[in-house]
């Protein structure tokens, strides 16, 4: 048993340093750019996993993204204060928003839920496009500063105005979400929420509190959307409201729908295939919809656990066709 | 403000609420007879638009000839889809959405590499202004808003008059009921597609004889129509019909009076509310 805990350690310790790493093996600014995205895009699906575990599929990740990137760069270049409270604080006026929408929207269930979140994510569009004086209305917002640099005197001077160390800062966020994440889903609070997922109204009946908790897994859920925008608007130096649109939140949807939502891993490996292939595939950029909305397709079709559920389908596939073989034998 | 002006604009609201109020009853139709969200709804919607701006500029057709071709042609897209995409779904409303959330994308795409993403307008027959009492009011709108209530009469009274229509009805009371009674569910799922299809078809059409047409139409309509059945409780149809009339006089009226975000913000407040005091919309029961 302690064998095993340990090889699972040292392997994800191999595996994070080769994340570290990897900027060494394929430098230049492209690759560092898709990284980045890679890394963005795996916060974000495992977040929205999160949310999922009580049931509700929120597609609100590209609203509460606009609010997070709108609340960091309105506070650094405002108020001026420290690009890393501006990034937390960005985090957290998100979760504060989904917290006050959350209470009358978590009385809708199921599908419904979606359909408000679409529309909250539209008023926050909506809104930062007419609030000119503030937000620079259609056009956004450019020149904003990168984050701040880490000076230790003497010791320590990391800058983030090249691109590589953004990588690094935005890794630290990946690990450090990841790990707040699994602690949350692996802790009471997560059974509680898997316990609404699967009944909310048995759950209700032996005394949870089914709404402060399904508030609560959305607030969570939105912190880290917001936290990666305030990240995304510092490390591209510019913001507009049409940045994360309605088709972004569905793409995010689409990672973790293909990765597969039952398993922790599932939104990760999602969004790692979904952003590499079409990167990979770049000559053919502009059939990019269709290839998106024909992977999901099939995954919806074919393998209703998504990639995660792979192994086990093949398995049950392959045992069927044997079985066969067998009995006409 | 005039009076003139504030008729004009209540007008002008009024056929806003058509058009919205055609989007929500395709959506809410579907929403209870063939139990999924259809998110892509809006871009039938947007596709109605386009088949009819192809039929009135490319084949020089009559408008309202091409109106009710690309209606029935699009309802007819509305079963297929229903026989291909969402029927093997059915009992699982998530995945059905997520199939939905797909067909956004590729029909999105279709149409943008048919037509290319410049916005492009067509002119219904109806020019000109109707002078009344000092205001003045487009015969377009006044086309659209008779066009829009006669359809949703004519909804009303097939669902109330006709065996289909109750057997609509039976099915979104009691799935299995109506199914036990001999109601075919297979053969109303796919008259209730057809039946909102058409209807977005129909919306598309008229708005794009008001405004331009672009592939990313859609998502208006789409939003508004979602607005629209929460407003007025899901699934219910004098539920569309009253929300839509609220939002559609919202949006008409208070950009005259204030601006076009204001409507937008209101609109949001009022579904806030209505979900705090009435989880299940104006119309609807629980």
């Amino acid at each position: 048993m302690n064998k095993r805990l340990l090889i699972q350690i040292l392997s994800y310790g191999v595996l994070i340093i080769f994340m570290f790493l990897l900027p060494l093996f394929f430098p230049g600014l492209y690759v560092t750019h898709v990284l980045i995205l890679i890394v963005i895009n795996i916060i974000l699906a495992s977040s929205l996993r999160l949310i999922n575990l009580t049931g509700q599929m929120s597609l609100a990740h590209g609203g509460m993204m606009t609010i997070g990137a709108y609340t960091s760069t309105l506070l650094v270049m405002k108020l001026g204060i420290s690009s890393w409270a501006a990034l937390l604080l960005a985090g957290f006026s998100a979760a504060i928003i989904a917290c006050l929408v959350g209470f009358p929207f978590v009385r809708l269930k199921g599908i419904y839920f979606s359909m408000v979140t679409i529309f909250l994510a539209q008023m926050v569009t909506l809104t930062v496009q007419q609030w000119r004086s503030m937000t620079g209305g259609s056009s956004g917002i450019y020149n904003i500063p990168r984050p701040d640099p880490i000076v230790i005197p003497g010791i320590l001077n990391i800058t983030f105005t090249s691109s590589v160390n953004c990588y690094y800062l935005v890794l630290v966020i990946l690990l450090v979400s990841l790990i707040m994440l699994y602690a949350i889903e692996h802790s009471r609070i997560g059974l509680t929420f898997r316990g609404i997922q699967q009944s909310d109204s048995l759950a209700e009946s032996v005394g949870m509190n089914t709404t402060g908790f399904k508030v609560l897994a959305f607030s969570i859920g939105c912190f880290f959307p917001g936290l990666t925008g305030g990240f995304y608007s510092q490390y591209i130096m510019a913001i507009n409201p049409d940045t994360f649109s309605f088709l972004f939140a569905i793409y995010i949807l689409i990672y973790m729908i293909v990765g597969g939502s039952g398993k922790f891993i599932g939104p990760i490996l999602g969004a790692f295939i979904l952003t590499v292939l079409p990167e990979v595939m770049r000559p053919l950029k502009q059939f990019q919809p269709f290839f998106f909305a024909g992977v999901l397709m099939l995954v919806i079709f074919l393998m209703p656990e998504g990639i995660v559920g792979l192994p086990r389908r093949l398995k049950v596939v392959a045992g069927r066709l044997f079985k066969e073989r067998e009995e006409r034998a | 403000m005039s009076i003139g002006a504030l008729a004009q604009s209540i007008i002008n609201g009024f056929s806003s609420a058509g058009i919205y109020i055609l989007v929500a009853l395709g959506l809410t139709l579907v929403l209870s007879i063939v139990n999924i969200v259809q998110l892509s709804h809006g871009e039938i919607y947007m596709i109605g638009a386009y088949s009819v701006y192809y039929m009135v500029v490319s084949l020089g057709l009559n408008f309202f000839l091409a109106l009710v071709i690309s209606t029935l042609l699009i309802g007819g897209l509305g079963i297929l889809l229903e026989r291909l995409c969402f029927r093997p779904f059915r009992g699982q409303p998530d995945r059905a959405m997520i199939i939905s959330i797909g067909l956004i994308l590729v029909l999105q795409s279709v149409v943008l590499s048919i037509a290319g993403g410049t916005p492009r307008s067509y002119s219904s027959p109806f020019t000109g202004v109707l002078q009344i009492l000092g205001a003045s009011i487009s015969w377009e709108r006044l086309v659209i808003l008779l066009i829009g209530f006669g359809l949703i009469a004519v909804l009303f009274l097939f669902v109330r008059m006709t065996k289909t229509g109750q057997a609509m009805l039976a099915i979104s009371q009691d799935r299995e009921g109506a199914a036990l009674q001999g109601i075919n569910i297979n053969r109303i799922s796919a008259v209730a597609m057809f039946l909102g299809c058409g209807l977005a078809a129909i919306g598309g059409a008229l708005v794009g004889s008001l405004f331009s047409i672009s592939p990313t139409m859609g998502s208006f309509a789409l939003m508004k129509g979602i607005a629209v059945i929460i407003l007025g409780g899901l699934g219910s149809i004098p539920g569309a019909v009253v929300g839509g009339l609220i939002l559609g006089l919202i949006d008409g009226i208070m950009p005259v009076l204030a601006t076009t975000y204001l409507a937008g913000l209101i609109g949001f407040g009022a579904i806030i509310i209505i979900l705090i005091f009435r989880p299940q919309g104006i119309w609807g029961h629980e």
